[in-house]
């Protein structure tokens, strides 16, 4: 089939999904105040990367073998919207294929088959793997309610019927296909809660609730970042969902739970350790701006805080370089990045990445959360005011200086950036999981042999 | 003293003022600064009948104490009011428009930095003054009813509905159309205002010399508050912490309990702090009493420093709920919300919509507009961190430490 076009993915949205915002049924999410503009952006991914030919495809479907096929598919992945990152993180899958071939071969069908699937009609796939976890300490059968982690109810000749929710799922209710995972490992007895599978988002029982860090009001172009690329982030409710069997890629195996959230943990951590070089270098590029703007580039003070965050910037580009450096291929020729480089990267990133702003914000001033609009500027009345009043030092215009300012705020300190520093820091584990996967993957009988040698055991 | 809706009738003054390039012709009305109203009026109605205790100017450390514990639970017009009466100890001259301010139960607020055109004062033949240029960062210009402007080495009492004043306000407020799931900001913002002087007059009465001192105090007074609003946020990130660990039911996990600790430690020292500001507190030129500004600086200093640490530690042990929990109308829906409570619950003693509203809470005050807005106005008070760094040295008595320095070292 060949690839869709913008307008083909939003006629593919008005498909009987029932998802909510604000307390409210959406019609159509396309029409939508808070939700339109993040339609727009997958729709203008779609048109980027449109291609006529019948076999086409966008290169988030490309099974990285190389290094080069790689850093295609991350400068792809940088020139398009969230929800191709989730979708090319749940091909991930095809990591795991080979080993869960083994245990049942139609597992491994069923997979490269929902690949070639997602490939040929050019869908977009959420990461549903999150559950609602109840008391965090206990098991899922410890739990007062068996349903706090997605489970199965019942099997049938066809398929299975699932019930639960996911939480935090970017980008829910803009794509096609939900990939639900066990969010942990499963133990002996979990059975029904060791499941992996594919839920259309318009199957019946399937409600999203949403949230969202689009910005609110008439005139936006004060949230410069968020006003284009916002997204959605949905509470998955189960109730008692069908999946027929060639969507279940998992079901029982418990021993096979945790490698499908791993695999997929390995992906989501790797496209946020990807972009955090270059994320790093826009806060030392805004950093440096801003001590311009203020007449204060030349200070001692503001040098020692840009050295801060040029040292920052380097370490987080030289993580990714390293987890590349040091990246593994499974049987099937699927390259991965090295998982120890790549959680050290994420911890590391996002330890610091408050301390970071911290400096813009020290640089910034109070202006930053208090600078007029730019429909103050624009304004008849006010605007001659704006102008005189903000105008910068060294030749900054009022306008450039509330350009400026506003997309700091908008990336650093408002909706947008409050969502940032929360996500950042949680998706793909939290802060404590990066620390165990790091010392997991770390080499410490070579470190231990190192010290040995050192001391003369 | 006025009531709440007296209050807001004397706001119809016809103020010149702007909000995102479009004229507020009444700032009761509109939907932002309304709130900012409402919060104002909340402490006329508290004290309505009876004297507020802004206007009382602390003369011992007790009444300090009590000063300050009044300011940090109302609403931030009341600080800035308070801190222009905290002058009338060092300029008599300010007693007659103190005793107007205090008969009309009137609101003040200080306008002290400049904008790109500074503030100039002219002489005029009367004896008084002409003002042109703009003042920014002014908290709660738009609805208080004084500005007062320092420009040089003078000091002006302008009111806000004065000919030649405009005001271009911004607002943190929500701007949902339903703000519950905003629990604090829809109640508890101020806006700020950027002032611009159109050659303002101002007559000799309201003219006051020995600005100087002013400038030095008004930023004392600002940073009690900052230092001393600091010391309850972080007793409330520590309160939130546990609240969201219980009822996540993580608190005996042994990274969440290193996080924990550290809250703990933060709260701890940003309230010893405040309390050793308080404890060393000295008089003053006028007898008032003011809080020791070598701890004030050091709290500050150490507060801004950890502050993002402290909610990044929160926002791991709330985890991803914190900006993506359901709203309080998304509860009430009746295809889901049911559903919502179910699975927003985490045990037999947590109900779904109680942790609901604590991720509110959290996002509102540490993740979103409200949030960023206040970090980043306490972080840069006097200057940012690094000036308070600076200001702390200044501060510091450096010569017992000298002395004992060198007797350690055995050096005469």
């Amino acid at each position: 089939m060949p690839m869709m076009t913008g307008e083909q993915y939003r006629a593919s949205l008005r498909d009987g999904r029932r998802c909510y915002i604000d307390g409210e049924l959406i019609e159509d999410p396309g029409e939508h105040p808070m939700l339109r503009t993040a339609v727009a952006s997958v729709a203008g991914t779609y048109d980027r990367f449109y291609d006529p030919a019948p076999d086409a495809f966008h290169p988030m479907y490309t099974i990285p073998r190389s290094r080069e096929d790689m850093d295609r598919r991350v400068k792809a992945l940088g020139q398009s919207d969230i929800t191709a990152g989730t979708t090319a993180a749940c091909m991930a899958l095809v990591d795991v294929a080979p080993e869960l071939g083994k245990l049942r071969p139609e597992y491994r069908d069923r997979i490269y088959a929902f690949f070639d699937w997602c490939k040929d009609t050019d869908v977009r796939c959420s990461e549903a793997i999150t559950d609602a976890k109840g008391h965090r300490r206990k098991r899922p059968l410890q739990q007062d309610d068996p349903d706090a982690y997605v489970r199965v109810v019942d099997r049938q000749s066809d398929g299975i019927v699932i019930r639960g929710a996911k939480l935090h799922i970017t980008g829910a209710p803009l794509v096609h296909e939900q990939v639900v995972l066990p969010t942990k490992s499963m133990k002996p007895g979990e059975e029904d809660y060791a499941v992996a599978c594919s839920v259309p988002t318009n199957a019946e029982g399937l409600h999203i609730v949403n949230t969202t860090n689009a910005p609110r009001g008439e005139d936006v172009r004060h949230f410069p970042i968020s006003s284009r690329t916002n997204m959605p982030e949905g509470l998955l409710v189960f109730d008692d969902v069908f999946v027929p069997n060639e969507r279940v890629f998992l079901d029982g195996e418990t021993s096979h739970a945790a490698s499908l959230a791993h695999a997929l943990g390995l992906w989501e951590r790797s496209n946020a350790v990807a972009y955090s070089g270059s994320s790093a270098d826009r806060l030392v590029g805004l950093a440096s701006l801003l001590a311009e703007m203020n007449g204060a580039a030349d200070r001692t003070d503001i040098r020692d805080r840009l050295s801060e965050l040029a040292i920052y910037a380097t370490m987080c580009r030289a993580g990714w370089e390293a987890a590349m450096a040091n990246a593994k291929t499974n049987e099937d020729g699927t390259l991965s990045p090295a998982s120890l480089y790549v959680s050290a990267s994420k911890f590391y990133n996002a330890e610091l990445h408050g301390r970071m702003v911290d400096i813009l914000h020290d640089i910034a001033g109070a202006l930053l959360v208090e600078a007029p609009t730019m429909a103050d500027h624009d304004s008849a009345e006010i605007g001659p005011d704006v102008r005189e009043h903000l105008l910068g030092e060294g030749g900054w215009t009022a306008a450039e200086r509330l350009k400026l300012l506003h997309y700091v705020r908008d990336l650093t300190a408002d909706t947008y950036g409050g969502w940032i520093a929360v996500t950042e820091s949680l998706a793909g584990g939290g802060q404590y999981a990066q620390r165990l996967v790091t010392l997991r993957h770390y080499d410490l009988a070579s470190a231990k042999e190192l010290a040995r040698k050192a001391v003369g055991l | 003293m006025i009531t709440g809706d007296a209050y807001r009738e004397s706001l119809g003054d016809g103020r010149a003022v702007w909000l995102e390039g479009r004229r507020v012709p009444d700032v009761t009305a509109d939907p932002l600064l309304a709130k900012s109203v409402a919060w104002v009026a909340s402490t006329y109605d508290r004290y309505e009948g009876v004297t507020n205790p802004m206007f009382r100017v602390p003369m011992t450390r007790d009444e300090l104490r009590d000063q300050m514990e009044f300011l940090v639970g109302a609403d931030r017009t009341a600080t800035t009011t308070a801190g222009c009466f905290a002058l009338t100890t060092l300029s008599p001259g300010l007693r007659s428009l103190a005793d107007e301010i205090v008969g009309r139960d009137a609101r003040m607020a200080a306008a002290v930095d400049d904008t790109a055109k500074p503030v100039e004062a002219q002489a005029r033949a009367d004896g008084g003054v002409e003002l042109s240029g703009g003042k920014q960062h002014v908290l709660g210009a738009a609805v208080v009813h004084e500005l007062l402007v320092l420009a040089g080495d003078v000091a002006c009492a302008v009111p806000v509905a004065a000919e030649g004043v405009r005001i271009l306000a911004h607002s943190p407020a929500p701007r949902a159309g339903d703000d519950r799931h905003f629990p604090v900001s829809r109640s508890s913002t101020i806006s700020e205002g950027l002032v611009v002087f159109d050659g303002v007059a101002v007559p000799a009465e309201r003219v006051f010399r020995g600005a100087d001192a002013f400038r030095d105090t008004l930023k004392l007074w600002e940073r009690a508050r900052a230092v001393a609003e600091q010391a309850d946020r972080a007793e409330l990130i520590m309160g939130l912490a546990q609240v969201i660990s219980e009822m996540n039911g993580i608190t005996a996990v042994p990274h969440v309990r290193d996080k924990l600790s550290a809250i703990a430690v933060y709260a701890k020292m940003c309230r010893a702090g405040w309390d050793a500001a308080l404890g060393n507190a000295q008089e003053g030129p006028g007898g008032m009493v003011c809080p020791d500004d070598a701890y004030l600086c050091a709290t500050k200093s150490y507060g801004s420093q950890l502050y993002s640490d402290m909610t990044h530690y929160l926002h791991d042990v709330a985890g991803g709920a914190v900006v993506t929990a359901p709203t309080i109308a998304d509860l009430e829906h009746p295809v889901v919300g049911d559903q919502l409570r179910k699975y927003m619950r985490t045990m037999s003693e947590v109900q779904g919509e109680d942790r609901t509203r604590i991720f509110h809470v959290i996002r509102d005050l540490f993740a979103d507009t409200f949030g960023g807005w206040d970090k980043v106005t306490n972080q840069v008070v006097d200057g940012g961190m690094h000036a308070q760094r600076m200001a702390t040295l200044d501060a510091f008595d450096l010569e017992p430490a000298r002395r004992r320095a060198r007797e350690a070292a055995g050096i005469t």
